[in-house]
């Protein structure tokens, strides 16, 4: 039988341990040193796991996949050609489009600088949607900076080290990120509901011309944290509730984030 | 340093490294099984509640420290979840690790499916409150199904633990 001393010895434990961890939420700085710390004693041992663990899942994904492997490789190759048609005949018209944005004093994302990094770890947790890259703040990579993939925007850096740097997905339930359609006429604000969800939308008003398939980009706005024109989203559902003068949409990310093997990080800071 | 602290150190620190380079990423429907909030509570089994209740905290801890969620919430959980299973052994069904074979499976599934709510909750205690955007019935159902079916290999290693540490009843 538990005595009254141990049970209140318990109590007062887990109280000091929520106490704890409210004390390193409001002091962010705090956590990022110890959390440093703890994935420094950790990493040791993640290491050799991954070292014995990886060689035998990748044997046995190869086996049991090869056929899948080798269409996808065919697959893959068609889809490089058809890619490589496109960016020949896109480069003479992005040539005018820079033209024109640079007489037109317009940032153009096809203009900036970006460092190709390599997807070295996704998030463990449920409730988290991020990446690890490979590239750090020795090769140029900052904290906010936006990050490109498969077709569209995949988020920003939030944290960096000097090899290595953190993404937050757009999918992550604290993303936010201001977006325009309809050519740039109408504005609104594209949430993350979490890994599994689809992404949401602020209010848009029914008289939006919107379309599934439509797509979001980012607005630029002064102060924003994304430049404009990045792909975020498509339209996937709209429903409109009788007596109500918005839609309620659900939204695809433009870029596929299940596949992530490489990504872009675009050199631009967002104005403080 | 004794050797039932380095015991619970070593295992806890292989459960973490396990838990991020091989669990996470086998994602069931989407969902990452916390096996680290299923080590409390396998600890818990051997009958040392400070053993499970500091696993927990420091497991948790450490998980959080790869990810971008508010720091120690796991560990919270986990701790909690030690605490909990320790005092059901004590106050409630008895010695759980020599209950009916069914009994820990269905604590397990029971934990499981609490585990991701308290954890939501505990988020909104410490000004989180994003954490609610996010899906948390097939987190609940998918922990509830893979600790039903692992709490048993589970508590049999953390039974192997508690024997090496010294603090085993049996």
């Amino acid at each position: 039988m538990a005595t009254a001393r141990s049970r209140r010895r318990v109590v007062l434990v887990l109280s000091g341990a929520l106490l704890f961890s409210v004390v390193l939420v409001a002091n962010g700085g705090v956590a990022k040193g110890l959390s440093a710390s703890a994935r420094a004693i950790v990493s040791p041992f993640t290491w050799t796991i991954n070292l014995v663990a990886h060689p035998v899942a990748h044997l046995f994904a190869g086996a049991v996949n090869y056929s899948d492997v080798l269409k996808q490789n065919e697959q893959l190759r068609a889809e490089l050609g058809r890619e490589r048609l496109t960016v020949n005949e896109n480069s003479a018209l992005r040539r005018q489009l820079a033209q024109i944005n640079a007489t037109q004093h317009l940032s153009y994302v096809g203009a900036l600088d970006t460092v190709v990094a390599q997807v070295t770890a996704n998030s463990p947790s449920n409730f988290s949607a991020s990446v690890t890259i490979s590239k750090g703040t020795a090769d140029g990579v900052l904290v906010g900076m936006p990050v490109v993939a498969n077709g569209g925007l995949i988020g920003r850096v939030v944290s960096t080290t000097s090899t290595s740097a953190t993404v937050l997905l757009i999918t992550d339930q604290t993303s936010i990120v201001g977006v325009t359609f309809t050519n740039g006429r109408e504005h609104a604000l594209v949430l993350g509901h979490g890994v599994n969800d689809p992404l949401g939308a602020s209010a848009v008003q029914i008289s939006s011309p919107l379309r599934p398939g439509s797509i979001f980009a980012t607005d630029g706005l002064a102060g924003g944290q994304f430049p404009a024109g990045l792909p975020v989203a498509r339209v996937h559902t709209i429903t409109l509730t009788p007596g109500t003068s918005t839609y309620e949409l659900t939204l695809k990310p433009a870029a596929d984030l299940t596949h992530l093997s490489y990504v872009d990080v675009l050199i631009w800071e967002p104005a403080t | 340093m004794s050797r039932g602290i380095v015991a619970l150190v070593l295992s806890t620190l292989i459960l973490v490294a396990t838990q991020i380079t091989i669990i996470s990423p086998l994602r069931i429907a989407g969902v990452v099984v916390m096996v680290v909030w299923l080590w409390p509570l396998a600890l818990s089994l051997t009958g040392s509640t400070p053993f499970a209740v500091a696993s927990g905290f420091v497991a948790g801890v450490l998980f959080d420290a790869h990810s971008q969620t508010p720091f120690a919430l796991s560990g919270v959980v986990g701790a909690l979840i030690g605490l909990l299973v320790s005092f059901l052994a004590r106050e409630g069904v008895g010695d759980l690790d020599a209950a009916a074979w069914w009994v820990p499976p269905l604590i397990g599934a029971f934990v499981g499916l609490l585990a991701p709510l308290l954890y939501v909750a505990f988020g909104a205690v410490v000004g989180d409150s994003s954490l609610w955007r996010a899906s948390v019935w097939p987190m609940m159902l998918v922990n509830a199904a893979a600790f039903f079916v692992l709490v048993r290999p589970l508590s049999r290693a953390a039974r192997w633990v508690a024997e090496f540490g010294g603090w085993s009843r049996s």
